[in-house]
């Protein structure tokens, strides 16, 4: 038998005071973890060759949610599909309808009032918060801090509360509409999205007492899952994942969709490429969000739901009197108001052939949509890029000479979510 | 831990080599945890205690479907196929009508399983005559599958009760 070294001379072990040149010989043992494993965050089968301790060589096994999401686009009509798209990545479903809704809307031409465009991105930096704090939870519970979990599970309630009272729903929202939303804001809900703003940067700060400068924490992570910038493009690796190696790519400001460049926020980013670094930034992350949220908050076109909605009503009711008696003074109403862009019937709806492509920040990265239209109800053909399977290919690579209770520390910080492996 | 002082490579001289005292930094950011860990002690709970305590739900929520009848207790439903179309769940639901001598539609059978229903409110869209709606009722377990698909006298609402949804929920319906 021959010894390790000699088996394989590139295998090192990157940890200081851990070698592997040891005189003695050893098998590799083939472990396969999962798909059933409360750490693999869903369904994921790895199947990992061990020396020792030490990860040789690791196969993600995919496939175990496959739910043929594409094609049951193409079966479906385009709203009959929609209430779908909330499953391709449930913890940040509003994302998958914004790709979704924003392409249609290139391919029909449909406006967005203002309005809608604010409404959108107060969810959006909502559902980058929950996604955030699910992960943040998940993560540390997986390096066996089992008190935050509970803490980001307390405060994912708070928003879901929100969501359930715009939408009806708490995790697939079936919102956004083509060209607008399918309600306007309920009376007092600007407040209560105020309201966790306020105090939501506090309880980040104790989530930070607890984890940031924990040593645990440090050591497990600092150093370790190092990602560089080349092997991060090499890849496709996006999202908090990229921005730890110091590359600024933040399609919200590189590439400003919706309302986003009359926002100011920072993109944070962190030079550290290990997993350490990627904590910082999603933390990070969700401060940023909270701002943003603020200034929407400030600036939406038309103000809170209950007293446009009233407006509303006085405006339709005028607008039908007026046409009798031209001296009725119809109360202004503004475009930027509306929820809708267009009346659209959605049960009939058909958009022109054509084709559009689109691309969002998601929480884990780009999310893009393509979608080819011919003239039917029904898409022709829709194509989902999802970030989480870039994320997911760089790991067998990322893991090779690291310890095996490293995996874990290192998996959790790409923050994969396997439904949007699968699709 | 001077026994390896000399070997600058070994795993616990690193942290000793570190700047500053990575031993007391370590101490302080440990102490200052369990601290916000005490901290939440005398806080109130935010868990309630179901089924004792219901939690409190938004009036847009999505739960078990209805069908709302107009105030004197008569169908509202047209059958119009219009929520069947637009579902994702393509057969969910199923509805038979004719109309009468007066051509006016009856609708003889509604039936929605709602073991497959994934409550995403698409039918409550399109319906013409704001007839199928959410109600906030998530209690829907049951024994068998079958028991889960409910036929229109389950799911047809009295006109009392339909007024009384319509006020809380604020609804004007367009045909009454
Ligand atoms: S809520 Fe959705 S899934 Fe359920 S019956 Fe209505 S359209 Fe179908
Ligand atoms: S859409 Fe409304 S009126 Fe038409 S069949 Fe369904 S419940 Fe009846």
């Amino acid at each position: 038998m021959m010894s390790v070294k000699e088996l394989n001379p590139e295998l090192q072990s990157n940890l200081p005071g851990v070698s592997i040149e040891a005189g003695f010989d050893t098998n590799d043992l083939v472990v396969n973890i999962g798909p059933q494993h409360p750490s693999t965050h869903g369904v994921l089968r790895l199947v990992t060759t061990l020396n020792g301790e030490v990860v040789k060589e690791m196969e993600p096994v995919i496939g175990y949610l496959h739910r043929s999401k594409e094609k049951m686009g193409e079966s479906r009509s385009l709203f009959q599909y929609q209430p779908t798209i909330d499953r391709v990545e449930y913890l940040s479903s509003f994302y998958d309808h914004l790709v979704f809704v924003n392409c249609i809307e290139q391919i029909a031409d449909i406006p967005v009032p203002k309005r809608v465009e604010y409404i959108r991105v107060i969810c959006l930096e909502l559902n980058r918060i929950t996604s955030h704090l699910l992960w943040f939870g998940t993560f540390l519970l997986d390096l066996g801090a089992s008190t935050p979990f509970f803490w980001c599970f307390r405060d994912r309630e708070e928003v879901f509360t929100i969501f359930e009272n715009l939408t009806g729903a708490r995790m697939m929202y079936n919102y956004f509409r083509f060209g607008g939303v399918n309600n306007d804001l309920p009376a007092g809900w600007l407040e209560e999205v105020r309201a966790f703003c306020n105090h939501f940067p506090d309880r980040l700060d104790e989530y930070e007492a607890v984890a940031t400068k924990n040593p645990i924490l440090m050591d497990r992570t600092k150093g370790h899952g190092i990602m560089t910038k080349e092997f991060c493009l090499k890849y496709g690796v996006t999202g908090p994942a990229l921005r730890a190696t110091g590359e600024a790519l933040d399609l919200r400001k590189t590439n400003p969709y919706s309302v986003y460049n009359e926002l100011d926020f920072d993109v944070p980013t962190h030079t550290g490429c290990d997993t350490y670094a990627r904590y910082l930034v999603r933390v990070q992350e969700m401060r940023e969000s909270i701002k943003i949220i603020k200034q929407c908050i400030d600036k939406i076109p038309g103000g809170d739901g209950g007293a446009l909605a009233i407006l509303k009503k006085e405006v339709e009711a005028k607008t039908k009197e007026a046409k009798k008696n031209p001296e009725i003074v119809v109360p202004h109403w503004d475009k930027d108001w509306d929820t809708m862009g267009k009346k659209i019937n959605l049960l009939t709806y058909k958009p022109p052939a054509g084709e559009a492509s689109n691309f969002v920040e998601s929480p884990r990265g780009v999310l893009g949509c393509y979608i080819i239209t011919d003239g039917t109800p029904k898409a022709y053909r829709i194509k989902w890029r999802g970030a989480s399977f870039s994320n997911l290919s760089a790991l067998p690579e990322l893991m090779k000479g690291h310890m095996y209770s490293d995996l874990m520390a290192i998996f959790g910080s790409l923050d994969v979510i396997m439904p949007e492996v699968d699709r | 831990m001077s026994n390896h002082s000399h070997d600058a490579q070994h795993p616990l001289n690193a942290i000793e080599h570190a700047e500053g005292n990575v031993v007391l930094e370590g101490i302080k950011a440990i102490a200052q945890g369990f601290a916000t860990v005490l901290k939440h002690h005398p806080r109130e709970a935010v868990t309630l205690e179901y089924p004792e305590v219901m939690p409190e739900l938004s009036d847009r929520f999505h739960g078990r479907l209805s069908l709302l009848s107009k105030s004197d207790d008569t169908d509202l439903c047209i059958g119009c196929q219009a929520c069947a179309r637009v579902c994702p769940c393509d057969d969910l639901i199923q509805i038979d009508m004719h109309r009468d001598d007066d051509k006016k539609p009856v609708v003889t059978r509604f039936t929605i399983d709602m073991g497959r229903c994934i409550f995403c409110g698409n039918c409550t869209e399109v319906c013409p005559v704001d007839c199928i709606k959410m109600l906030s009722d998530f209690e829907l377990a049951d024994y068998s599958r079958e028991a889960l698909v409910l036929d229109k006298k389950d799911l047809t609402l009295s006109g009392q009760e339909s007024d009384e949804w319509r006020a809380k929920r604020g609804y004007t319906p367009t045909v009454l």
